[in-house]
């Protein structure tokens, strides 16, 4: 894929991680702690550029703080995380702010789309925060995920699955180098769910990177591989 | 994308973006009354406190000799050196002579009735004259306008007349005297011997509070011509419009030699009742010109306590409205915390989302501004109609003033909700959780 030939080169901040290539991700010791409650420990993990990792778990198990910790909305309490080359562990919020979007793209259960903006300009947003809103782009990649003729409906106005589908949108808009998603069926019906696991496909066809978080074994089976977590551990 | 976010998210929410905005423009319209009235209440006010009487007393030069020893005044020259009558049209024509309200010449000398031996002072003076000035227009002064607190039960006389007076309060009481009488005076001292005798006939009782209680107050003309003085007056009351003194008009009464030449010039053209008064002296060569300072004191303490008195109100409508604005931006921050982790998701820079906030806020504080100025400006009319019987002046400063003001309500009501802007972690809003 295209967004992998501007990706950062590793810095000197790497310290001693055997850097790969073709990792988009490594943790090593990646830890976080809630006061006494160990959400995550000793998380060591890698996902490759075009791979498609799906991240599951029982409830509690710390799928979605690991998924936090990813996008850089969290920091771990201890060990190290590279993205794309980078140690983003140690980094300050407005540090993490311009990671998030450059990138990463997220896809949430809830869609969060901001309720007084069209499909169109949702997406726009987000190229607004990366660079320079273009309303053509943005009304392509809503082509791309079949609204093409929805650019200019409020959130209200789409279904669950149409308003699923803007999220994915935004999420891709600006290129990101991986897309996380967080239960990204959690909140569709069957007819939906289908519509957005076939587009969660045909990206990683195209070969973005796919990070996501799902109950959904159906989903889960769909990925290269899964990663699975139990109390904050990882299973093997 | 940034103003269709502004104009998109303005339209949300409307209930509360009307209710801060009415609070700002009630705040708004609350300052630009007060503002309005604070450029026109020195003017307004010290109109007011002319009923106070005048606050510049002229005397010849040789009279401010002080030669007082143990309240008794020694100048030999008390009483026998004039002004002149014609000079005091130099009044008008000084650097702040509209701000002379009006001023009324004395002139006293001792008469005694004929017949009896009691000494009366007979003081001529102007009581509602028209005065001609050198632009050939026709002045009205006198004491109807220098001292209002003078109260006369009758007619006061005609300035024209050659026989009409007033009689003081305690002098018509001693003498049994009414409206209607006629009083023949003669001269009380041998020199002026050949003047009168002169019959006048009492028009009004007066009744001042002061020494003419005890006086016959007639036309300046009658008495000048009845004491062979023509043209000549003794003192002059003017009453002029002044501001409060400040610590350049203290300096400068101090010492006017003492200010450099850029506060000599801020001095001579602020209308300070010292600057006014020595314009007067540079207009009158032979006269000294002195400010009474309980009068001009007392103006100048009232009009600044209540300037005082309407920057605290300003003040507090300042802030209690920042504080009404600041809970309604918060309440819209809760409100809208998911869409502010949003953005932060996105990678919005802290001062992005600031910026976007504050310019909602900017847009209620001009829009509330805007309303208030016109609500305001109504008020501060209502205001002078009802306390000063007449319309405020507008003031187009009072605009950007105003709207300033409002768009600061807004920034400072928007500060506290900007601390919780900045401390939102998008991971606890975007899955209610951290």
């Amino acid at each position: 894929m295209d967004q992998m030939s501007d990706t950062t080169p590793a810095t000197a901040s790497a310290g001693h991680f055997a850097v790969q290539e073709d990792h988009v991700i490594k943790t090593e010791g990646l830890s976080k702690h809630f006061n006494t409650v160990k959400a995550l420990d000793q998380i060591d993990i890698s996902i490759s550029k075009g791979e498609f990792v799906s991240i599951m778990g029982p409830s509690g198990s710390g799928k979605t703080t690991l998924l936090n910790i990813l996008s850089c909305l969290d920091v771990p309490t201890a060990g190290r995380y590279l993205l794309d080359g980078t140690n983003v562990s140690d980094m300050s919020e407005a540090d993490r702010a311009v990671v998030r979007r450059e990138k990463i793209g997220l896809v949430f259960q809830q869609f969060h789309l901001i309720p007084y903006l069209s499909a169109l300009e949702n997406v726009m947003l987000a190229q607004h925060y990366h660079s320079i809103a273009d309303a053509g782009e943005a009304q392509a990649i809503l082509e791309s995920v079949g609204l093409g003729g929805r650019a200019s409906h409020l959130p209200s106005q789409l279904s669950g699955g149409e308003q699923q589908r803007v999220c994915v949108a935004r999420a891709l808009v600006n290129e990101p180098a991986i897309i996380f998603a967080d239960e990204p069926t959690g909140n569709l019906d069957e007819e939906n769910e289908a519509l957005i696991i076939d587009l969660f496909k045909r990206l990683n066809k195209d070969g973005r990177t796919i990070a996501l978080v799902t109950h959904n074994p159906e989903i889960g089976a769909m990925a290269d591989r899964t990663i699975r977590l139990r109390h904050g551990h990882l299973e093997s | 994308m940034f103003f269709r976010m502004i104009r998109r998210s303005f339209l949300e929410a409307r209930r509360r973006k009307v209710i801060a905005i009415m609070t700002v423009a009630l705040a708004a319209s609350l300052i630009t009354t007060l503002l309005d009235l604070s450029v026109d209440v020195g003017d307004k006010m010290a109109k007011e406190l002319k009923a106070y009487g005048s606050n510049i007393s002229i005397v010849p030069k040789s009279e401010s000799i002080p030669l007082k020893i143990g309240g008794i005044d020694f100048n030999p020259l008390k009483g026998r050196d004039y002004l002149r009558e014609k000079n005091l049209a130099n009044i008008k024509d000084i650097f702040w002579s509209n701000n002379i309200v009006g001023f009324t010449p004395f002139l006293q000398v001792p008469v005694e009735l004929k017949g009896q031996d009691t000494r009366l002072p007979l003081i001529g003076t102007y009581f509602d004259k028209s005065f001609p000035l050198p632009s050939d227009e026709l002045y009205r002064t006198g004491a109807t306008l220098t001292h209002p607190y003078w109260d006369v039960s009758g007619a006061w006389p005609d300035d024209e007349s050659a026989n009409e007076v007033l009689v003081g309060k305690s002098l018509a009481r001693r003498l049994d005297l009414a409206v209607g009488n006629e009083l023949p005076l003669v001269a009380a001292e041998r020199d002026e011997e050949s003047a009168g005798p002169l019959t006048v006939t009492v028009t009004g009782i007066l009744s001042t509070g002061e020494t003419e209680d005890d006086a016959i107050l007639a036309p300046l003309s009658v008495v000048q011509g009845f004491a062979g003085l023509e043209g000549k007056v003794q003192r002059v009351s003017v009453s002029a419009l002044t501001i409060p003194e400040n610590n350049l008009s203290r300096k400068a009464q101090r010492d006017p030699d003492s200010l450099s030449s850029s506060e000599y010039d801020v001095w001579y053209c602020s209308a300070f009742v010292s600057s006014i008064a020595h314009q007067l002296n540079e207009a009158l060569p032979d006269a000294s010109a002195n400010p009474v300072w309980q009068v001009a004191n007392a103006e100048g303490a009232i009009i600044g306590k209540l300037q005082v008195l309407m920057l605290v109100v300003t003040l507090a409508a300042f802030v209690s409205s920042a504080i009404g604005v600041s809970s309604l931006i918060n309440t819209s921050v809760m409100e809208r915390a998911a869409e502010i982790g949003l953005l932060k998701a996105l990678g919005a820079a802290k001062w992005q989302i600031l910026l976007l906030f504050q310019s909602e806020a900017m847009l209620i504080g001009l829009i509330g501004g805007l309303l208030g100025l016109m609500v305001g400006s109504g008020l501060s009319q209502i205001v002078g109609w009802t306390v000063f019987g007449s319309a405020l002046a507008f003031h187009p400063i009072i605009i950007p003033v105003v709207l300033l003001v409002s768009i600061s309500i807004a920034f400072v009501g928007s500060i506290v909700p900007s601390r919780s802007i900045a401390r939102l972690m998008p991971v606890e809003v975007l899955y209610g959780r951290k």
